[in-house]
């Protein structure tokens, strides 16, 4: 029996995969300022986790990702690449073999061909944040809608530019002035994320998309990568956690 | 006092140094400076963009910063449209600027032009010029052999090829002084170990304005065994004419010919995956297209804005490379 925690370390929150012997068991996750205010010390080079303070139960081992694996070493922890567990999580919670990956995080976005269980290529965005989750969350704040109603929208979409997340807070702004249907204002943006990563998952094309990362439990995006790419769209049972996932698998990989 | 003379790329230094005067790569003294994030902001301070190229703005800083400097050559044709603007604004500081081209489509009569005219206007003849060739040729061969050492022997990291390539731009001002260093860091390579890393990369693209990419990489267990404009600073061609050299010269024309070059080296130096570094906001960010087209490797873009560490970023994506050639 051996009880192994995954820790993807995002930019807007960690998450926390437990498995044991192979099975998903538990899964967690926690605002990532609250995360290091309340768990975190750093300690040299190294960040230092309070995991009794977590609540965890007696642990075989820890393998965190996210953020360079110079840049955060956790204590105690073993440290993989974050395209390393992401395809690892997508290829367990899908069961496929050749596919394109499409993460979209709290500020990053990554693309991942996967042929025959392997990562052939990736792309991962530019630095901007313009087709991240915190782009989502802003506008649905500007919008004055929840997450969930901002994934409902597919149809008539505003012309919104895809440049940058903060003009795009602006220019949806004066959308919202020229009078359009909140309907309208939210297919827009779910639109703007489209463009935005198309073309990179044109260059790295598979008939099927998986779709993992915070952005995916936005419907909308999901259908409308379905219907323009018309590819096969699959989200897995908790594309939130893929890392987390991909993490715990890292053992029985090495 | 000596006259210096500052350069924004790699000239015909032959020039330069045939007159007696010392060129200095504004580049280098930029990156290699106390606190280059500063130049930058005095270039910011002045009026110039966020949004525009780093080395650019820290060019224009330390141009500031250095008052032995009062002439400047600048590379009209062949670099980057930028350096129009940087010496126009140069001018307002009282810098006498020397416009140099390389013409777009490797004329060697016009080429030829612009190398009798910076002649001239430092005044030395070709007998001279020819003289200082060879002198520099000399200097340009020892660090031929380090970089052969980097791909053949393995003796040699990713930073000092670097840092010996990219300084064969001036030659640190004193080439006899730079050819001892160079001998002696060759002499000590057979006290070396070779490195055994598990991804051999090529790097190519200018300079990156973050020098501890190469460190950073080796810790991860690659090596950069190429890096293809440094490289081409020191010349590596073998021809006794020195307008046939500045034509075989790559970086300023067109990137065909580089691509002939750099198909040439990944071969030639068994690379494994290609790091395409530019600069934010560069036109060069365009040719990353022809480059995927045209070279069949792998290949990570690197864009870096501002001197300094390599930000979490950019480590993690190229953690995600290593790990994907290894």
């Amino acid at each position: 029996m051996a009880l192994v925690a995954g820790m993807d370390l995002g930019s807007r929150w960690v998450k926390l995969a437990l498995m044991e012997d192979g099975n998903l068991i538990e899964t967690r996750k926690y605002d990532t300022i609250e995360f290091y205010r309340r768990f975190g010390r750093k300690a040299g080079e190294r960040l230092v986790i309070d995991f009794a303070a977590l609540g965890l139960p007696s642990l075989d081992r820890v393998v965190s990702t996210g953020y360079g694996r110079l840049t955060i070493q956790v204590e105690g922890a073993v440290n993989i690449p974050e395209i390393r567990a992401h395809l690892l999580g997508a290829n367990f919670q899908t069961g496929l073999t050749d596919y394109t990956l499409l993460d979209l995080g709290g500020q990053d976005s990554k693309v991942i061909l996967v042929r025959n269980g392997k990562m052939a290529d990736f792309i991962t965005n530019d630095r901007c944040a313009a087709s991240s989750g915190r782009y989502v969350e802003n506008m649905a704040a500007v919008l004055g809608v929840s997450l969930a109603e901002m994934g409902r929208h597919t149809h008539d979409p505003v012309e919104l530019s895809s440049t940058c997340a903060v003009f795009g807070e602006s220019e949806l702004v004066g959308r919202i002035i020229e009078g359009h249907p909140i309907a309208s204002l939210a297919a827009g943006v779910n639109y703007t994320i489209f463009r935005r990563v198309l073309p990179m998952l044109l260059k790295l094309y598979s008939p099927i998309l998986v779709f993992t990362g915070g952005v995916a439990y936005n419907k909308a995006i999901g259908e409308i990568l379905a219907r323009e790419l018309e590819v096969e769209v699959v989200i897995p049972p908790h594309p939130q956690f893929n890392g987390a996932i991909g993490c715990c698998l890292a053992e029985a990989a090495q | 006092m000596v006259r210096k003379i500052g350069i924004t790329t790699t000239v015909p230094v032959e020039v330069v140094f045939a007159a007696g005067c010392v060129p200095v790569d504004l580049n280098n003294v930029f990156i290699t400076g106390q606190n280059p994030g500063k130049m930058v902001e005095a270039a910011e301070m002045a009026g110039y963009p966020r949004n525009l190229c780093g080395w650019i703005k820290g060019i224009y800083g330390t141009v500031l910063e250095t008052p032995e400097i009062r002439e400047v050559i600048a590379v009209t044709q062949g670099d980057c449209s930028n350096t129009h603007a940087l010496m126009e604004t140069l001018v307002l500081k009282e810098i006498r600027i020397i416009p140099f081209a390389f013409p777009y489509d490797r004329d060697r009569d016009l080429l030829k032009l612009s190398i009798e005219k910076l002649m001239g206007y430092f005044q030395v003849d070709w007998p001279a010029v020819m003289e200082t060739k060879d002198r520099l040729d000399r200097v340009r061969a020892l660090v031929h052999e380090i970089d052969r050492h980097t791909y053949e022997t393995n003796l040699v990291s990713g930073q000092e090829n670097h840092l010996y390539q990219v300084s064969c731009s001036d030659f640190n001002g004193d080439p006899e002084a730079f050819a001892r260093e160079a001998e002696d860091f060759l002499a000590g390579l057979s006290r070396r170990e070779a490195f055994r890393e598990q991804v051999r990369l090529g790097y190519i693209g200018v300079p990156p304005i973050v020098p501890d990419l190469y460190r950073y990489l080796e810790d991860i267990g690659a090596r950069v065994v190429y890096n293809e404009v440094q490289r081409q600073f020191s010349m590596p061609f073998q021809t006794g004419d020195l307008v046939e050299q500045y034509r075989l010269y790559t970086y300023p024309y067109p990137v065909f010919d580089r691509i002939l070059d750099i198909k040439q080296e990944i071969e030639r130096r068994r690379i494994q995956g290609i790091i395409h570094y530019t600069q934010s906001f560069c036109f060069r960010q365009i040719e990353d297209i022809i480059f995927r087209e045209k070279l069949n490797v792998p290949m990570l873009f690197l864009e870096v804005d501002r001197p300094g560490g390599l930000d979490a970023r950019s480590r993690m994506r190229i953690d995600a490379f290593v790990e994907m050639l290894r």
